[in-house]
């Protein structure tokens, strides 16, 4: 059996090895409320890969999804006062706006995705700075609660969280699969100058692509905001390897057009995973992001597509 | 009988498009120089305080150049040693972490050796300019062996750096209180910090290796086009890692004059680094598909980031704005400096 013909099957084997591994080494990672306390840990996470896996999916990248979510933790923080739920529609706004003008700045004006979503990170920043005062910010309790409460409840032990984790999980997998747009992602992620010769109108599905990314980054950034109940211009740093670590090692690679939503959610469980054995083993958090760095390089290794890449490796 | 018909006229090629992007980031220099302290008369007008224009400005003053050279410093060595990279077509964006490390390595080793550049702590100098290339060494294996795009692995690398930098400090400060080494900062020739000439030297030396040695051409070459350079018999492998090798050098440069600067070395001394060369490299008008720009343009890419961040706060813009200009003016160099006709797509 070949490498390649493995291949698609190896980040559900590398979770069952992890979590395999993880359990018979501490027995107690197997307790019920503990894994699902786990799980619902990385749901801001989680939101914020599936974006960037629109982004990846393309071809492309995006790094402005950590600045996006400090932009919305403060958004929400300011104006949940003045539009109650209603900051949930202006996040999803601001993150569909800013992602589409990288992806208008990535299509029409020809700069690579990641000076454009670099660049627009930092004007994200900008906002967010001038939205906070430089201050860190925090929500009033009974707003947050009466307008947001529903986020953190439980029904029949299940908390909603991970409801809206699924929700979305389908709604990106229907828009991936079952949709006219998702099959343009797909021609786009496989061969972009032979998607444009077929007449499909590239520039606007990596336009959507990339908003789609600033939306879910966003929704990220609400959930984390209302989580921590505040807001600051630096919240949410730190998400931005662990997103692009969860797409890669779930298998959506760097070149794009094979993997997507499924994988990603394994990805985001195999991040979670490795970061419970670190605790386990007692690594501590300032050593974590150097494993992931490493973790990371591994996956775009095994992952990518070189034949993609003509030759010429830049 | 044949007339000898005069060919283009000269006006028309006097303005050509080569020419006006090779000039225009010394032009911009040049009236961002002039309009900062024409708003700060302006301002002054207004409050009924007439000054005359150059002459009495904050900004258009020794010591505020003095203050701009002095914070230019280490982004010109980081700046400096991605456009070695950014020549060759590719990106090295892992300056944060490799900056870190130095300057975490520096202060330890010269504190434990010593502690004054009278002692035999002056090692560590050396020590950090090695380490310096090992991890650009290290980073462009990853990228050339592994044949992953070097944004991705340098980005990688970028984070194991900080993350290596934080597991060496535990979080903590080191100070560097040897008055000597901090003469970097505090002795001036002529107005201005010795730090400023010690740049002044390295940017000298990074022009010769560009200009006159064969691995700068060979830069261009790799950058002008890869597989013509591979088809001429170049050995494109040893350029990059050599080009990597060479920008950790820098980085590790970067790192000792950011340490002499502020006379502390922690896992955030790195921070900012990245965008802040990126920005500098672009805006001075090397391309980013390689092979056109250098060091000059560099030097002036960092002059006009450093200038538009002095003449903010000179002109009382909010602090809060400069990421967001810095990052309208990245993309809008990277606009004027992209040839639409010869780029098909962009990922």
């Amino acid at each position: 059996m070949s490498f390649e013909r493995i291949k698609p099957h190896l980040p559900w084997i590398t979770l069952l090895v992890l979590v395999l591994l993880v359990g018979i080494a501490n027995p107690s990672f197997f307790d019920p409320a503990g894994l699902l306390s786990l799980v619902t840990d990385v749901v801001p996470l989680f939101i914020m890969a599936l974006g960037m896996t629109f982004a990846i999916y393309i071809g492309g990248i995006d790094l402005s999804v950590q600045q996006l979510a400090n932009l919305v933790t403060v958004i929400a923080t300011v104006y949940l006062a003045k539009f109650g739920v209603g900051v949930a529609l202006v996040a999803v706004a601001a993150g569909f706006i800013v992602g589409a003008i990288s992806g208008f700045v990535t299509t029409r004006l020809y700069v690579p995705s990641f000076v454009s979503t670099l660049a627009m990170g930092f004007v994200a920043l900008s906002a967010a700075k001038y939205f906070s005062g430089q201050r860190a910010l925090y929500m009033d309790a009974e707003l947050r609660n009466s307008s947001f409460g529903w986020m953190f409840g439980n029904t029949a032990g299940v908390p909603h969280e991970l409801v809206i984790a699924i929700v979305l999980l389908v709604l990106a997998w229907f828009l991936q699969t079952r949709t006219t747009f998702g099959r343009s992602l797909k021609a786009v992620g496989s061969g972009e100058p032979a998607a444009i010769a077929s007449g499909l109108n590239v520039d606007r599905v990596k336009i959507l692509a990339f908003a789609i990314s600033g939306v879910f980054a966003a929704v990220a950034g609400l959930i984390f905001s209302v989580k921590l109940s505040g807001g600051d211009a630096n919240l949410a740093n730190g998400f931005l390897l662990l997103a692009i670590v969860a797409v890669l090692v779930g298998g959506t690679p760097l070149t794009g057009g094979v993997g997507g939503v499924l994988n990603t959610a394994i990805g985001t469980l195999i991040v979670m995973v490795i970061r419970a054995a670190m605790v386990y083993l007692e690594i501590d958090a300032t050593q974590q992001q150097m494993v992931f760095g490493i973790v990371l390089i591994a996956a775009i290794a095994l992952t990518i597509d070189r034949s993609k890449l003509r030759g010429v490796v830049k | 009988m044949t007339e000898v018909v005069a060919q283009t006229a000269p006006r028309a090629s006097f303005l050509t498009r080569d020419r006006i992007i090779k000039w225009a980031p010394l032009l911009v220099l040049v009236f961002l120089t002039l309009v900062f302290p024409f708003f700060e008369w302006l301002e002054d007008l207004q409050e009924g305080k007439q000054h005359l224009f150059l002459v009495d400005s904050r900004f258009f003053s020794i010591r505020n150049a003095a203050r701009i050279l002095i914070a230019s410093t280490p982004a010109l060595m980081v700046a400096i040693g991605v456009t070695f990279i950014i020549l060759m077509g590719s990106i090295d964006l892992s300056m944060e972490g490799t900056v870190s490390v130095c300057a975490v390595i520096f202060a330890f080793a010269f504190i434990s050796w010593g502690g004054t550049l009278a002692s035999w702590a002056w090692l560590a100098i050396p020590l950090a300019l090695v380490v310096g290339a090992v991890l650009g060494f290290i980073n462009g294996l990853v990228h050339v062996r592994l044949k992953i795009p070097s944004f991705m692995a340098s980005l990688a690398m970028g984070f194991v750096g900080t993350g290596f930098a934080l597991l060496l400090t535990g979080g903590d400060r080191i100070r560097v209180e040897d008055e000597i080494f901090r003469s970097l900062l505090t002795v001036r020739w002529f107005n201005f910090p010795i730090m400023v000439y010690v740049a002044l030297a390295m940017t000298l030396l990074a022009w010769f290796i560009q200009s006159r040695t064969t691995l700068g051409r060979n830069f261009y070459a790799v950058g002008g086009g890869e597989e013509l350079a591979h088809a001429s018999g170049l050995n494109v492998t040893r350029v990059r890692l050599m080009g990597f090798t060479l920008a950790g050098v820098f980085f590790a440069m970067g790192a000792l004059l950011a340490v002499g600067r502020i006379g502390i070395a922690e896992t955030a001394t790195g921070n900012n680094f990245m965008f802040i060369s990126i920005t500098a490299v672009v805006v001075g008008g090397t391309a980013l598909w390689g092979g056109i720009g250098g060091v000059w343009n560099t030097l002036v890419g960092v002059l006009i980031v450093n200038v538009i961040n002095n003449g903010m706060v000179v002109i009382g813009l909010p602090s809060y704005a400069q990421d967001g200009v810095l990052g309208l003016l990245v993309i809008i160099a990277v606009v004027l400096s992209t040839d639409r006709k010869s780029v098909s797509f962009v990922k």
